[in-house]
């Protein structure tokens, strides 16, 4: 089987990447977000399926991303592309002004501090009217490219899980994983914890920013309750729960099932939608919290990296 | 322009951030129990006062009946949720890693507003029962305010002879100090599991009872109660019940005086500050509360 799956992923990618050629527009901004979602759950993947530091603030990323390309593009007039990319600076400079205190915080108390991180972005970006347009939100330019972005929404979410393969491969990986298992016990081996705790979270950050981006520029206009709301946050984490966290493939192996799910189900049942959600998380958390590829390497004994 | 500021102004905020604090106090106090008791951060707590400020609504719009004498209801009401909660989902998790409780108190958060939703629709309601101020000297009391206050400072009161006077009490404290210990000393540590988020519940329902006759009622209310209620435990220190008292009435303050001398928007970024300075240089909150 393993010799079979480079294989089996080359010729997905080639079909994903002929996709746009036949698509419809319809489908293209479909698969488009289903990227999103899988970038998104993978960078959260990276901090807290690793370190087991749980980011319940990592839509703030987002956000930023999506503000800082909205205002770029917007009032600065760059390039899309140019402006997702300082997207995903700026969300790592944020991360750095909040990973530098939080990430000393242990358990609960990271929870807590990063619960209330979109909360307050929020208001500042609602506050600063001059520079982010309020609560009235960011309208952008017109811009016919659902294909351009499909593709760097796919390179995206392709980098991101790249990457993660790329660390739990590694030995920073390794550390990474010491720290989520026993973080006293890593210290002791002489780990310098809080580094590569801050490594990862910077890492973490760049994809969401990114995405934040380009899922602005997808769609022409932002406002604070758009871009920074915690059901997003949730919904990543939900899906690389259920995909299993700290496995490289179970963020997208979770994305896709549930992003699919949604497509097909909760459209149907729009009153019912976030109950049905509700009931997800808790199923999802009551009944599988290693999430299906956590339960498969328990039993079969597979591989770390998968 | 510039405003000046007047020392009555200040007084006036003072008095304003106290007559909010001893609210958030009484709230945070039920946020604090659940965390001190069983370690989960109770993300639903803000739509178990959201329910509770429904229960108000209705109890007024329908029977008439005297919004701060439906306390008798929304308390018992809520309390009873709360203990269905808690057998049904929370105790499964009160052993997991943080991930999952709050995970699954976010599920049951989704899914409490998305049924007010469903069963009171997104209108905006209000009850209409108590407007005006009392005036003393320079000063104002909104009437709501005040009454909301010596509730909420009578509630908490009762709240604290219970746990520290009572058997009960005791048992809930063993069982927050230690629950191997407390279970060894023969104390059902499952009921008071049962108790503690119910009463939590309940005290989440009287916060909704009397902000109903002050704010809009609407499914998304509680959520900013829930940020304020985990600023209030950690200011006055997780674990630590008295130290919410304290907290809640700070975190009062510091939001009047920060609309004063910022502006009213800013609150929340400027606890959030607090929130994070204290959380970095004293851990175990300002009173001493367990890190």
């Amino acid at each position: 089987m393993a010799r079979w799956l480079p294989a089996g992923l080359l010729v997905l990618l080639v079909l994903l990447a002929l996709y746009p050629m036949h698509g419809t527009g319809y489908g293209i901004r479909t698969m488009l977000q289903l990227f999103m979602w899988i970038a998104l759950a993978q960078s959260w993947n990276l901090i807290s399926g690793l370190t087991g530091y749980v980011s319940f603030g990592h839509v703030a990323f987002f956000g930023m991303g999506a503000y800082t390309a909205g205002i770029l593009i917007g009032t600065l007039g760059w390039p899309w592309l140019l402006a997702c990319l300082a997207g995903g600076v700026m969300a790592m400079v944020l991360a750095l002004v909040i990973g530098w205190p939080c990430l000393r915080l242990k358990g609960p108390y990271f929870a807590i501090a990063m619960l209330g991180l979109n909360e307050v972005l929020r208001v500042i970006v609602s506050y600063y009217e001059g520079l982010t347009g309020g609560g009235n939100g960011l309208s952008l330019p017109t811009l016919h490219a659902s294909v351009p972005i499909y593709y760097a929404m796919g390179l995206v979410a392709l980098s991101v899980t790249a990457l993660t393969y790329v660390i739990v491969t590694s030995r920073f990986g390794l550390r990474l994983m010491t720290i989520r298992e026993d973080e006293v016990a890593a210290e002791a081996m002489g780990i310098d914890t809080f580094r590569y705790k801050l490594y990862a979270f910077l890492l973490s950050a760049v994809g969401p920013g990114i995405v934040g981006g380009l899922a602005a520029r997808d769609q022409g206009y932002i406002e604070p309750t758009s871009v920074f709301p915690l059901i997003t946050t949730i919904t990543m984490i939900v899906m690389a729960l259920f995909g299993g966290k700290g496995t490289i493939w179970g963020p997208v192996l979770g994305a896709v099932l549930l992003f699919t799910f949604q497509e097909l189900v909760w459209a149907r049942f729009i009153y019912l939608h976030q109950l049905l959600f509700g009931a997800i998380i808790i199923t999802v958390v009551l009944l599988m919290p290693r999430g299906i590829l956590g339960v498969l390497q328990q039993k079969y004994n597979l591989p770390r990296t998968i | 322009m510039t405003v000046v500021i007047t020392p009555t102004m200040i007084g006036q905020v003072i008095i304003s951030g106290l007559l909010a604090g001893a609210l958030y106090a009484m709230v945070a106090l039920g946020l604090g129990l659940i965390f001190g008791v069983m370690r989960v951060l109770n993300v639903a707590h803000g739509p178990l006062l959201m329910l509770g400020a429904y229960t108000t609504f209705w109890l007024f719009q329908l029977l008439g009946l005297n919004p701060y004498l439906s306390l008798l209801v929304s308390m018992p009401l809520l309390f009873l949720a709360g203990v269905v909660l808690q057998r049904v989902l929370v105790h499964r998790v009160v052993d997991a890693p943080e991930l999952s409780s709050l995970l699954l108190m976010f599920g049951v958060s989704i899914a409490l507003v998305n049924l007010a939703q469903l069963g009171f629709t997104s209108d905006v309601r209000s009850v209409e029962y108590l407007t005006g101020s009392f005036i003393l000297g320079p000063f104002a009391f909104s009437k709501s305010r005040v009454i909301a206050c010596a509730f909420a400072l009578a509630i908490t009161a009762g709240a604290f002879v219970l746990l520290k006077k009572t058997r009960l009490g005791k048992a809930i404290r063993a069982v927050s100090q230690s629950r191997e210990v407390a279970q060894v000393c023969g104390i059902n540590v499952q009921r008071i599991h049962l108790i503690t988020f119910g009463a939590a519940s309940a005290l989440a329902a009287a916060g909704g009872t009397l902000v109903a006759v002050m704010v809009a009622i609407q499914p998304e209310m509680g959520q900013v109660y829930t940020f304020k209620s985990f600023l209030v435990i950690v200011l006055g220190g997780a674990g630590n019940y008295p130290g919410a008292l304290l907290g809640g009435l700070l975190l009062g303050l510091i939001e009047q005086l920060s609309s004063l001398f910022i502006t009213t928007q800013v609150n929340e970024a400027v606890a959030y500050v607090l929130l994070v300075l204290v959380l970095l240089l004293r851990p175990t909150g300002l009173l001493k509360g367990r890190s």
